[in-house]
């Protein structure tokens, strides 16, 4: 068995395998065997790093969806302060009727057609609306449109009514959550 | 000849005619039906037995869409008279026939039941009923009584009357989307005489000739179009503004009520301003002074300030006011101008922060949702601009920089995220190039192999 | 440590394990000119593992119907924490993986490493080379954004062009008359399911031939004798130098990834018109530039229908190059033939890269990276140490420079 021992660099013939012999010395390769398996172990915590990162549950989605649990719970929609959220990319407005208003002073459970759900985004000049609690409408700033409560458009210059999203509540009276859905 | 005679002369004319009108249906199709024992049609018709050429003809072609026919009213329900002939009478010895040769005449014969509430109420209760009386104070209706007060044989033929916008014997209702009065269909009906040269020359009003050329500017601005390319029926046409029966130009001082009957907001705002009152002096004719009378322009932000094509410096101009135009005037003018740019400009600024972090693709649908609100205070602000006064503006104006600010802050710090992730790469390369530079040593400290083992195959197998 | 050795000595007394340590030490790399050819097959292996892990990943977030398949990419773009870096990576991996499957064929070729016995390892390995394509191709899709739906549309369409079964293949390739949601859910489907069952049991095949009949020796180098070669063990030499390439290959994927992050495109709209300048991936520009230029009639066939069954006829023709191989003569000819299908693959795929809206640096980029890779593959062809051999060093010095600087330009826009 020819094993070939050189003290100094060589080539291996013809070969694109370049076999460079330098002096083996123990510590020095126990140090650098050390200093590999830290650095490939430093490598695979930089991968396992973001796998895990990535594998952790993230935030609800909020856009392209076609339902949502609003941030908003019926007790802040009281006197219409409710800013409008964003719902598929365009500001939804939550509206708390006047008989749900009362249901809910009285602790009793909201039914389904008490809390409304619009697009809102004015179908004149793509205003953004408001819940006008003193007028009973959902009024437009911009130009003094109105819509009822059903989202039509009563008066001023809006030509379509409001597109209306369907709501589902669910949970326990008094701290529902207010699912809005819509059609793709 | 004797009575009996011509009455049977009469008879056998009479089921000639009935005859005729039968074949004629069979042959030419579509007339009317008028019940069996009327003779109107027996003159009033070219196949109708006794017609001479001397004798009017009626235009029956619509007379099944007519809404007069519809309701069941026939000839004599309007003309009056006896539709029935038991002998040759002639309309002129009838005093219950209403005459309509005068034109004078025919607002008062639709008037006959178009102004009685009795009538009205039995076919269209809520239906006004003072139509007629509208009229003669409107701009044709004058003209059609100045004309022929002295002689009615020189009344002006050109004026329009209830006929001339509303039919004669095919009148459609006005919800019908084929009639002449139909949102849709008015400014054309209007423009048949207003828009014509030859029947405009010569007319004035106010001392101001009347000119043709309404149809063609009201066509090409804002209401024309969104009433005849986008089908808005509730754009303004002529009968919005000028009235319907009682149609006259609305007066210098009357143009904004006219404009605020829809443009409510902004009526209301330039009701309150000093301008108001400045142009109603000057004599001008409120909002139509900087948005034109009937080719309503789309209004742009280049109307209002001190540069350009803008409209403010006509009158604020500083070598040459007109109007007592003020300084004031137009230092508010440029300001309201410059902060409406500012805000646009930091919109624009902010949209394209944003579609920058999203190419970069970083989340920033929250700061590009709140947005809005600065678009929002800048269609505010266009509003507010009729208030002329920059103190409402400014407030406005100030909202929607605030959100674009913080827009621009959470676009910005998108990406400087999106900058830290190549920071965190290259801090990762290190371990492993590294690892690389390491390997390459260790490999170096390998045992060399032995470069063949014969009696061994060089590869494993076999 | 003892506890790893007991562990060790359980699992082999069960296993039978030294079995595989025994194949393991006697298996042998030869050394010779082409050797770093042998490190493509172990890159693509890695490259297919890294597609494994960040593919299951991603699974794990995406949603495969026509309403979702967007916004679960863009939540995995922009939600989900390191989302980017995985999915950036499946990404780049995809295209480095089929450019390296290319190299590999190209290289076992010049190798003539399908001579007998190897020739299952070739026919195997070429029906791998077409399963990693159908992967892109399936892969592709399921984004749902504008470029991926009309690429699928026209992709799908040319495969209708094939006379007598087209229209059949069409309607079980789409999963009706158009690209619709139950083609994204067969694509997907295919692409983790039923490819991933098939490539690992053809793979399986393609590993174990290679370890039966061992690596082959390119003519020359075996002509004293295959088993006379000059040979490193594999275990730990030529592993140590495949990791070396592993950890290359991971720095390549991580800098890809964070600087070219794989774009998001905009939602695709089955209703709107193909939008400008639709090109499927680089691995498909040839065969895409090449149905484009023929006229539509060559003689009394449709010019598609010719396209198509030419390039069905270069793929048997691959498959078929152990049989084809007489030596001598046939030999000559297969080589003339490779030479022409590279070239008009290289020309052809610029061709179609360059033409359209100028994408300007980066356009370089791929230039520079293209003749980088002819320039790799010269390498065996220059005898060692001579003139030749230092220039194709110094050009590729100067287009990897090149590359390396267009990159940098495009990252400072």
């Amino acid at each position: 068995m020819r094993v070939i021992h050189h003290a100094t660099p060589t080539h291996a013939a013809n070969g694109v395998f370049l076999i460079v012999h330098a002096n083996p010395n123990p510590a020095r390769r126990r140090w650098l065997l050390r200093a590999l398996q830290g650095m490939i172990g430093a490598t695979v915590i930089a991968i396992l790093y973001p796998v895990a990162r990535f594998l952790r549950p993230r935030k609800a989605t909020v856009s392209g969806a076609l339902e949502l649990v609003a941030p908003l719970k019926p007790k802040d929609l009281l006197n219409g302060s409710a800013k409008p959220f964003d719902f598929a990319g365009k500001p939804c407005l939550l509206v708390l009727l006047p008989e749900g208003a009362k249901r809910l002073a009285q602790g009793e459970r909201l039914q389904t057609d008490d809390v409304r759900a619009f697009n809102a985004v004015c179908t004149h000049v793509d205003c953004t609306v408001k819940y006008r609690p003193s007028e009973g409408d959902i009024f437009c700033n911009c130009h003094d449109g109105v819509y009822d409560l059903d989202g039509r458009n009563v008066s001023g210059p809006p030509p379509r009514p409001l597109e209306k999203y369907k709501v589902t509540l669910r949970g326990e009276p008094g701290q529902e959550e207010i699912v809005v859905s819509r059609q793709a | 000849m004797t009575t009996a005679y011509r009455r049977l002369i009469a008879t056998c004319q009479y089921f000639l005619g009935v005859l005729a009108i039968l074949v004629t249906r069979v042959t030419f199709g579509q007339t009317v039906d008028l019940p069996a024992d009327y003779s109107c049609s027996l003159c009033h018709r070219k196949q109708g037995e006794l017609w001479n050429e001397n004798t009017p003809l009626t235009d029956e072609s619509n007379m099944a869409g007519d809404i007069h026919w519809q309701k069941g009213l026939r000839c004599h329900d309007c003309h009056g008279g006896a539709p029935t002939l038991d002998k040759f009478k002639n309309h002129r010895d009838d005093p219950e026939f209403r005459s309509v040769r005068l034109r004078t005449s025919i607002p008062g014969f639709c008037g006959h039941c178009h102004s009685s509430i009795e009538t009205m109420r039995r076919f269209a209760p809520s239906a006004r009923t003072d139509q007629e009386a509208e009229y003669w104070t409107s701009g044709h209706g004058r003209r059609l009584r100045a004309s022929s007060r002295d002689d009615e044989s020189r009344v002006d033929k050109a004026v329009a009357t209830c006929v001339d916008c509303h039919g004669g014997h095919g009148i459609l209702a006005v919800n019908n989307v084929k009639a002449p009065v139909y949102p849709t269909n008015v400014a054309q009906t209007c423009a048949r005489c207003h828009a014509n040269q030859t029947i405009m020359a010569n007319r004035t009003f106010n001392d101001q000739p009347l000119g043709h050329d309404q149809f063609d500017q009201w066509r090409r601005g804002v209401h024309g179009r969104a009433l005849l390319e986008k089908g808005d029926l509730s754009a303004a046409t002529c009968n919005d503004c000028h009235g319907n029966h009682g149609a006259m130009p609305p007066g210098v001082d009357s143009v904004a009520n006219a404009c605020g009957t829809c443009h409510g907001k902004i009526a209301n705002l330039f009701a309150e301003t000093r301008m108001k009152h400045k142009f109603q002096e000057a004599r001008l004719p409120g909002c139509a002074t900087c948005h034109g009378t009937h080719e309503t322009i789309q209004p742009s932000d280049e109307l209002l300030g001190m540069e350009g094509t803008s409209i403010c410096a006509r009158c604020h101009n500083p070598q040459n006011p007109q109007y007592g135009a003020t300084v004031a005037g137009e230092a508010a003018a440029r300001a309201m101008r410059d902060r409406l740019e500012q805000l646009k400009d930091q919109i624009a600024q902010s949209e394209a922060l944003v579609r920058a972090a999203e190419r970069l693709g970083m989340e920033i649908r929250g700061p590009r949702f709140d947005l809005r609100q600065a678009t929002d205070a800048l269609t505010n602000a266009r509003t507010l601009v009729h208030s002329f006064k920059p103190g409402p503006l400014e407030a406005t104006l100030g909202e929607g920089l605030k959100v674009t600010d913080q827009v621009q802050a959470a676009a910005r710090a998108a990406m400087r995220e999106h900058t830290s992730r190549r920071v965190w790469l290259a801090a990762s390369l290190v371990p492993i190039l590294m690892v690389v530079a390491l390997l390459l040593i260790y490999i170096r400290t390998l045992t060399p192999p032995s470069a063949v083992e014969p009696g061994e195959p060089g590869s494993a197998g076999h | 440590m003892k506890l790893l050795s007991t562990l060790r000595a359980f699992f082999d007394e069960r296993l039978g394990l030294e079995a595989v340590r025994a194949l393991a030490r006697k298996k042998r790399v030869p050394n010779h000119g082409c050797s770093h050819f042998y490190y493509l097959g172990g890159m693509a292996l890695f490259l297919f593992l890294v597609q494994i892990v960040t593919g299951i990943l991603l699974s794990l977030y995406y949603k495969p119907s026509p309403d979702q398949a967007f916004e679960s990419v863009r939540a995995i773009m922009t939600e989900v924490e390191f989302g980017w870096l995985i999915r950036s990576a499946h990404s780049w991996s995809a295209n480095l993986l089929i450019g390296v499957l290319f190299l590999h064929l190209l290289t076992t070729y010049m190798m003539r490493a399908y001579r007998r016995p190897r020739e299952m390892t070739w026919i195997s390995g070429v029906l791998l080379l077409g399963l990693f394509m159908a992967f892109g191709f399936s892969g592709y899709l399921l984004p749902w954004n504008e470029l991926a739906f009309f690429a699928t549309r026209v992709g799908t369409a040319i495969v209708g062009v094939i006379p007598f079964i087209g229209d059949h293949l069409l309607l079980l390739a789409r999963g009706g008359e158009d690209v619709t949601g139950d083609t994204l859910a067969r694509f997907y489907s295919l692409h983790i399911v039923v490819l991933p069952l098939v490539t690992f049991g053809i793979l399986g095949l393609h590993l174990f031939l290679v370890q039966k009949h061992g690596m082959s020796v390119p003519v020359l180098t075996a002509a004293d004798g295959e088993h006379r070669t000059p040979s490193i063990p594999f275990v730990p030499h030529f592993l140590l130098r495949d990791m070396v390439g592993w950890y290359l290959a991971l720095a390549l994927l991580a800098a890809l990834s964070a600087l070219f992050p794989w774009e998001l495109g905009t939602k695709a709209d089955p209703f709107a018109s193909a939008p400008a300048g639709i090109k499927p991936e680089w691995y498909f520009l040839f065969m895409f530039q090449t149905l484009k230029i023929l006229p539509a009639r060559l003689g009394p066939f449709e010019g598609e229908v010719c396209g198509v069954l030419f390039f069905g006829l270069c793929g048997l023709v691959v498959l078929l190059v152990p049989f084809l191989d007489r030596g001598g003569k046939s030999r000559m000819v297969l080589n003339v033939l490779a030479a022409l299908a590279v070239a008009f693959f290289i020309f052809m795929t610029a061709w179609s890269w360059f033409s359209g809206p100028g994408q300007g640096v980066r356009q370089i980029m791929l230039g520079t990276l293209l003749v980088a890779v002819v320039l790799f593959l010269l390498i065996p062809f220059a005898r060692a140490h001579s003139a030749a051999r230092s220039a194709v060093y110094v050009c590729l010095a100067i287009s990897v420079i090149a590359f390396l600087s267009a990159s940098g330009w495009e990252l400072m826009r």
